[in-house]
């Protein structure tokens, strides 16, 4: 259990950053401005419309990129500064060392995640004198998990690699995965399995293929939560999917539920989207503990 | 139950024509309290073996064991009983030294007190509360055996703990060394200077480009060698007649006039005093007297035959000069920084 001990040093040394609180204390800035310039230009603002800012920047840019960026590092730096080797010299194995810092660094993002969304809940109180607790309350546990998750990318994908370029290339390139790349990858294998891209009316796999993406499960999630479409940060459905233009007229029609004929099956739910998000804890760390506990570590 | 055991233990990197070999076949043996010296340049497999021993990379052949635990399926056992203080390491900038030691403790369920630990190195309280990240490269090394000894481990394993050390330090270190060995620990030097290994060490291992050239004492790693130590003395004036009788010393090989004085080669370091005694009683006044012994250089020319050409050529550059007199070893450390 000496894992423990390992967490406990690590989270001290993560938390004493500066870098980390930097970003928090940008990204809080931003999210302030955008919501009050924002609130101030939709009619009959409420409070659910905070969480939608918070999880449109706050959940697709701002958590998984801190979750990136404080996770990335944890093993690959210990391995290149060769810290690692004391450690090992303190008894610690490989298992201690990374679930050790798995914790540690999840912790770090859960704080991180639980400024913004104490910053979202004031300024919903200051704004609008409510608090819609359970939308909150759901909100708070998948970008909570959407944090976990990133977290335990990065940290597997710095258990995996050798230097730090390689892991910060893993990292980068996650992000461009899920952003950029997950999307039209999937709109083309529909297109070739069809023939044509697919309309607003969509196959359950095709939608199901989306949301194994973490962003796309959460921002999923997110939208039957607050009962509103919230776009991703790429709008693919206007460039690589056939939906008509009327379609991005209001928010409702691109939902899950909206583009699904008959019942929604339960793999479409918004509590497997969590499930989901669980998967992406399990899994990277799983690759990465595996490969760790195999490599040479010079 | 030797305390460190390895059997045919290889590394090599890489695959097919372009691997590299970087240790080959290491039989060692070390006994149970033993200061064992791991004598080698740099490059020559020595933090290979010790990775090897700490699992941080796999044998492509062969097995170790540190005190009867295999140190690859028992790794946790092995991890308990051995403190490391490695080469070329960063610790953790943002915390105290004094958290260093917290943790170190801790995480080998010890019970030293991190001030106590502190004092041992010779650093300081008030150094303690300081963040690491404003110690000097001698007091990250210091700091590090401190947590190497916080286990109170049954092996020490130091990888050129003289790194960065002033002369001081390199004293503090040593002076730690025969203290844990009179505990009954066993310790595992390595290093590529011959002055420190043979300050502390029993016994001797030198490894040369992935292979073990020969285990020995210090004493008969030049006897066999036939390398012998010189006893330089400075006198004024000659000594006359006495001088040539020097050779008749038993274990005096050779014996000559230089301008900084008497030269006398000598393979039985008891020779020395008779040396200093007769040239006192002689015509000549003895101003001083300094012993070199013989160098890193040497042993390995003299065993490593051809290749010990290229070897010594390519370490007289870095001035590896040992010179290690009954006043310590005091000129290494500057050696030791260009090798970083």
């Amino acid at each position: 259990m000496t894992w423990v001990a390992i967490a406990r040093k690590d989270f001290e040394d993560v938390v004493r950053s500066r870098m980390v609180w930097g970003i928090i204390a940008v990204f809080l800035f931003l999210m302030g401005i955008v919501t009050l310039g924002a609130s101030a230009q939709i009619e009959d603002p409420s409070a659910t419309d905070v969480i939608f800012f918070f999880t449109n920047v706050g959940g697709q840019i701002f958590v998984p990129i801190i979750a990136l960026v404080v996770g990335y590092m944890a093993i690959v730096g210990e391995r290149q500064s060769g810290s690692l080797r004391i450690l090992f010299g303190l008894s610690h194995n490989r298992r201690d060392v990374l679930f050790g810092k798995l914790v540690s660094r999840t912790g770090v993002i859960a704080v991180a995640t639980l400024v913004a969304c104490a910053f979202a809940v004031a300024l919903m109180i200051g704004l609008f004198g409510s608090l819609p607790v359970r939308t909150v309350l759901g909100f708070v546990t998948l970008t909570l998990l959407l944090g976990a998750a990133f977290t335990a990318i990065a940290v597997g994908v710095s258990a995996m690699t050798d230097t730090r370029m390689r892991a910060m290339g893993g990292a980068i390139g996650s992000y461009i995965l899920f952003t950029l790349v997950w999307h039209p990858l999937v709109a083309g294998v529909h297109y070739l399995l069809a023939g044509e891209l697919v309309g607003l009316e969509a196959p359950a796999w095709y939608l199901f293929a989306l949301r194994l993406n973490p962003l796309e499960a959460y921002r999923q999630a997110m939208s039957l939560l607050i009962d509103g479409f919230v776009p991703a940060l790429v709008g693919w459905e206007n460039i690589v999917e056939d939906v008509p233009a009327s379609a991005f007229q209001g928010q409702e029609p691109l939902m899950v539920s909206n583009r699904i004929a008959g019942d929604v099956p339960f793999y479409l739910t918004e509590w497997f989207a969590a499930v989901i998000l669980l998967v992406w804890i399990i899994v990277p760390i799983a690759i990465g503990y595996r490969r760790f506990e195999r490599a040479d570590l010079n | 139950m030797p305390a460190i055991r390895t059997r045919g233990l290889t590394k090599r990197y890489g695959a097919g024509d372009e691997s590299v070999v970087a240790l080959e076949e290491l039989d060692l043996e070390v006994a149970e309290g033993e200061v064992f010296g791991f004598l080698g340049p740099n490059g020559a497999g020595k933090t290979t073996t010790i990775d090897l021993l700490l699992d941080f990379v796999r044998p492509s052949e062969g097995s170790a064991t540190i005190l009867g635990y295999d140190a690859q399926d028992e790794t946790d056992a092995v991890r308990d009983r051995v403190g490391v203080l490695p080469e070329g390491f960063d610790l953790w900038d943002r915390s105290s030294g004094h958290r260093h030691l917290e943790f170190a403790i801790e995480s080998q369920d010890g019970e030293r007190e991190p001030d106590a630990l502190l004092e041992r190195v010779g650093l300081d309280r008030n150094d303690g509360q300081r963040p690491v990240g404003d110690y000097s490269k001698g007091m990250l090394q210091r700091l590090a055996m401190a947590m190497a000894l916080a286990g109170d481990p049954d092996v020490l394993i130091l990888d050129e703990p003289s790194g960065g050390l002033d002369p001081n330090g390199i004293q503090t270190m040593q002076e730690i060394v025969r203290e844990v060995a009179e505990t009954g620990t066993t310790v595992f030097f390595s290093s590529h200077i011959l002055g420190q290994v043979a300050a502390v060490c029993d016994r001797v291992g030198i490894l040369d480009d992935g292979e073990l050239v020969t285990v020995d004492t210090i004493e008969g790693l030049r006897n066999a060698a036939g390398v012998g130590s010189r006893l330089v003395v400075e006198v004024a004036g000659e000594p006359g007649e006495p001088v040539t009788d020097l050779t008749t010393i038993e274990g005096v090989t050779d014996v000559s006039r230089a301008e900084d004085g008497v030269h006398v080669s000598y393979t039985d370091p008891r020779a020395k005093a008779t040396v200093v005694h007769r040239l006192v009683e002689s015509d000549a006044a003895v101003l001083d007297f300094d012993i070199e012994e013989a160098t890193l250089e040497d042993l390995f020319a003299a065993f490593t035959g051809s290749n010990s050409s290229r070897e010594a050529d390519h370490r007289a550059e870095r001035d590896v000069r040992i010179e290690t007199g009954d006043d310590g070893p005091a000129l290494e450390a500057e050696s030791e920084e260009v090798d970083r």
